[in-house]
């Protein structure tokens, strides 16, 4: 280390280890200096939330609940780890053994809240502690005091009445992501009958069932593109009149971005991927709940206009459903932009089954949407730990890495993500409960990317660690997690960035690839490879949109990743290789 | 370094992943959630004939017995399949399948190569053209295609133009050698092997049953090298522009080289060099293509065989294959790193 230099310039200006706070002002004070801006754009926010608010909380209790699902895992570890001891080893060792786990969990936690004790107890207590130990001292103190809370909660009703109260919001919540929004079925219906005069029952403002369907369909992209726009003016108002810098090296990053037009395609195409997605159930023509997964329940019945007897009738979806099947040639078809018998408009036609197209691309993208969400960003942390760890400790931890990632990289990816796929699943392992599969899925992901990610960051991570600021840092005694976190983390950050939205659409391929073998997402969720695999019989028959229109979107969605990534690449750093691979459609 | 010292030290270096490779294929596919005696005998079976098997198969044995076993049958192909083809030496069904996986390897690397290659050159050579933006757009898009889907599409097209009724009367099946099917597997006998001095050596070909081979292959071969192609075309695209402005041939032009000259000479062979990862890469991608588009041209090579192998818990065969796979992968990226230290010499052996 050659910190000689360094400690010269840092002895007499103060020292911060910790995140901070600003010198100058906070952004809270400069904004309440000149409110005026700010208010306006948060009054227009508030105006797009509030019209969509129902689907806002809905969101937040989806993500609520994926993350408690997380931690009802992680918490349900000791209690695992003890029954397999106790199994073997008899009821105390299995006790002990499931206490230990947990205050090894506690432990974990402890370490990342360390840096935010609002004092020092070993100070406190007088104790005269070299640094390390002060740094074990406070994380065993932490862990003692987590783990007195945690005990606390289990062994006394108090834990109860916690639960109840938790339970009590969030069904306020769920009321409120009830309420009806601006964009939905109840605002705007389609799905009604025509009498025999030709006029239109339970449709929105009595117009056809097609176009209802379109109104809303074109409602939630105005509504989208304005959000984006808000936002962007959002961005704009911060640069203007809040930020404390004129300019930072981010703002040629985007003029960059918003000046390369392939780049700028690529993120239209993605955003409207992921408006499709988070808009599915609005977009979808019919409620998923009746058209798919409950055909034949009561709920799931409708009315409609029988030509032959000249009434009103109903039916459930099931029963229409196997009268609107597109099987090709010679037998029924549906196809894109036609009623069916039962008066029920089909935008893409219906699928093979009879189910509604349009419905299942629109939670196909759902589908898809959140594999490679989830599995992006366990492979990112994965990655992004070890590459600091690696490039930092450097040595056997360097080479151990070198050797596992080498293990899984050497396994050609689909033929890994096949085999474990295949395993988990006809093992029936809990894991592939969620999403029928899909969650199993992301995890496999998360595993076979990650190494690729890794090696691509072992590189720039390395060259980081050997930076003079890294060393200055050292040199004050940061902790290596600190140091990772707030010195080589964002440099690292931008070929993540890139490599990530390549590897999207590499998992879009081989998700579509999986399910269209039988494996991946399985029945009834629904996933566009397996459109093309149930529709692959009837592609040069009348039925041919059933494999066509969603082989069309993942080509559409992919190209648009693989553009998106080729554009952040070029904003990020313009003397970039241009051979960073992409994903080709290699599965 | 010495290059050889340098060979020697990758080969090294690479024992160690091989043998963690065994061991990641012992956990998830003997330890892990598959089976074998459900596969086998049916998920009711109980009693005497389950316990049989398990003593046949050795999972009562203790686990480091197993994990031995295991390591000595993989790395010598030595095991036997269980459920596929029940009591069959893996290595015998490897080689059976294997000659239509590499046929359709070859024709999948050399198809991209001669038609994106060219065309990579050919936009190149004229920058911003129509035809370079065509091209370039077509690359793309094509590049973000998924296989088996242009595979859906191509098979319906080509089975629909049976009796002549496709565009402009072709017809698939009588387009060159005339064929039942416009899928199967590739006999692969149309050449004769005969003793020549000793020697085994090519005595004569049967060309029309190589032409009815080829043709079996060619849809797939092309869809599965599609990707490799639009990234050829990239980048033999790049390498031109990159030369082409280079001073070198600035000297070449005030020499009075003819432009031809300077293309073939100059030009093409220092685009080569960025080839060699390229075409190494595509192995890649064709070993996992090789599954979904064997099953669906109905091909019986290996990546059909792995398929149905891992389907049906068939433990012995489907780790064997995997473990093919990864051993052809690493030898590739050895060869790939020995290739570029003879190619570009300016690439040191340090790194």
């Amino acid at each position: 280390m050659s910190n000689t230099e360094s400690e010269q310039s840092m002895t007499d200006t103060a020292v911060r280890t910790d995140g901070g706070t600003e010198t100058k002002q906070s952004l809270r004070q400069r904004v309440l200096s000149n409110p005026e801006p700010a208010a306006i754009w948060l009054a227009g926010l508030a105006l797009l939330v509030a019209v969509e608010l129902g689907r806002f909380v809905d969101w937040a209790l989806t993500i609520g609940g994926g993350i408690k699902f997380i931690l009802d895992g992680i918490v349900a570890t000791p209690t695992w780890v003890g029954s397999n001891f106790e199994g073997t080893l008899g009821f105390v060792a299995g006790a002990v053994a499931s206490d230990i786990t947990s205050l090894l969990l506690l432990f974990i936690v402890a370490v990342f809240l360390r840096a935010y004790l609002p004092f020092h107890p070993d100070e406190k207590l007088g104790l005269d502690l070299s640094r390390s130990r002060h740094l074990w001292f406070e994380r065993g103190f932490v862990t003692a005091v987590l783990a007195a809370v945690v005990s606390v909660l289990v062994f006394t009703p108090i834990g109860a009445a916690l639960k109840n109260e938790v339970g009590f919001y969030v069904g306020i919540l769920d009321s409120l992501a009830d309420t009806q929004t601006l964009l939905s079925r109840e605002t705007i219906p389609n799905h009604g009958y025509q009498t025999a005069s030709g006029s239109w029952e339970g449709t929105f403002l009595g117009l056809s069932a097609r176009s209802a369907w379109l109104v809303r369909f074109t409602m939630v992209w105005v509504y989208a593109a304005v959000v984006m726009s808000w936002l962007w003016r959002g961005y704009n108002v911060y640069r203007e009149h809040y930020r404390r810098m004129d300019w930072t090296p981010r703002d040629d990053v985007i003029d960059r971005l918003r000046s390369h037009n392939w780049g700028r395609f690529g993120l239209v195409v993605v955003i409207g991927f992921i408006v499709l997605a988070l808009f599915a159930p609005v977009i979808a023509t019919y409620p998923i709940q009746e058209n798919v997964y409950e055909p034949y329940s009561q709920d799931s019945e409708f009315k409609y206009f029988n030509e032959e007897a000249g009434e009103v009738q109903t039916a459930l979806h099931g029963d229409a459903n196997i009268n609107s099947r597109s099987q090709g040639a010679g037998s029924q078809n549906v196809g894109i932009n036609q009623y069916d018998d039962y008066g029920r408009y089909a935008p893409l036609g219906t699928t093979t089954s009879g189910e509604d197209l349009m419905t299942h691309i629109a939670y196909g993208a759902q589908t898809s949407l959140s594999i490679g969400l989830i599995a992006l960003f366990l492979a990112l942390g994965i990655a992004m730990l070890l590459s600091l760890a690696s490039a930092y400790y450097g040595g056997i931890i360097d080479l151990m890495a070198i050797i596992g990632t080498d293990t899984i990289i050497s396994i050609p990816i689909f033929v890994l993500v096949l085999m474990m796929s295949v395993v988990f699943q006809q093992g029936d392992v809990w894991i592939a409960e969620p999403m029928d599969g899909g969650l199993l899925l992301a995890l496999i992901f998360a595993f076979a990317y990650m190494p690729g990610m890794w090696r691509s960051i072992r590189g720039p991570s390395l060259q980081v660690a050997e930076e003079e600021w890294v060393d200055a840092a050292k040199s004050y005694g940061q902790t290596p997690l600190a140091i990772m976190r707030k010195h080589m983390a964002p440099y690292v950050m931008s070929y993540l960035i890139i490599y990530g939205s390549l590897l999207v659409g590499g998992m879009i391929i081989v998700t579509s690839a999986l399910s269209f073998l039988g494996y991946g997402v399985s029945e009834p969720t629904p996933e566009w490879g397996r459109l093309i695999a149930s529709g692959r019989n009837a592609v040069s028959t009348q039925s041919w949109h059933v494999s066509t229109v969603s082989g069309a979107m993942i080509a559409i969605v992919v190209t648009g990743f693989n553009a998106l990534g080729d554009g952040i690449r070029d904003a990020i750093d313009p003397q970039a290789e241009a051979n960073a691979g992409g994903s080709g459609g290699g599965a | 370094m010495s290059r050889w010292r340098y060979l020697a030290q990758r080969i090294a270096m690479s024992v160690p992943v091989v043998f963690s490779v065994i061991t990641f294929l012992f956990l998830v596919l003997r330890l892990g959630p598959l089976d074998p005696i459900a596969a086998r005998l049916g998920q009711n079976a109980q009693g005497a004939n389950v316990q049989r098997l398990r003593e046949e198969i050795g999972l009562d044995d203790p686990l480091w017995e197993q994990f031995a076993d295991y390591l000595v049958e993989t790395v010598t192909f030595s095991g036997e399949s269980w459920v596929v083809r029940n009591g069959t030496d893996v290595s015998d069904m490897l080689l059976e399948v294997a000659g239509p996986t590499i046929w359709l390897g070859v024709w999948a690397i050399v198809l991209p190569l001669f038609i994106g290659l060219p065309l990579g050159f050919y936009a190149g050579l004229h920058p911003n053209s129509a035809s370079d933006i065509m091209a370039n757009v077509t690359g793309i898009i094509w590049r973000s295609m998924p296989n088996f889907w242009l595979a859906v599409l191509a098979l319906a097209f080509l089975r629909s133009t049976g009796n002549g009724s496709g565009p402009f009367g072709f017809d698939w099946y009588t387009f060159g050698p005339t064929t039942q099917s416009a899928v199967g597997t590739p006999n692969l006998d149309f050449a004769t092997i005969g003793d020549v001095f000793g020697a085994p050596m090519l005595t004569g070909m049967d060309w029309s049953a190589f032409f009815v081979d080829v043709k079996l292959i060619l849809p797939a071969a092309i869809i599965l090298g599609s990707s490799s192609m639009a990234a050829e075309l990239r980048l033999g695209r790049t390498a031109v522009l990159e030369n082409v402005n280079s001073n070198y041939v600035e000297t070449a032009k005030a020499k009075g080289l003819k432009g031809r000259t300077i293309v073939w000479k100059h030009v093409f062979r220092n685009a080569l060099i960025p080839l060699v990862p390229i075409v190494t890469n595509e192995a890649f991608i064709l070993i996992g293509g090789s599954v979904i588009m064997e099953q669906i041209f109905n091909i019986n090579g290996l990546g059909r065989m792995y398929f149905r192998a891992i389907q049906t818990a068939d433990v012995p065969l489907a780790g064997s294959i995997v473990f093919l796979f990864t051993v052809i992968i690493i030898f590739l990226n050895i060869l790939q790193d020995i290739l570029y230290t003879i190619i570009d010499p300016r690439v040191g052996y340090d790194q």
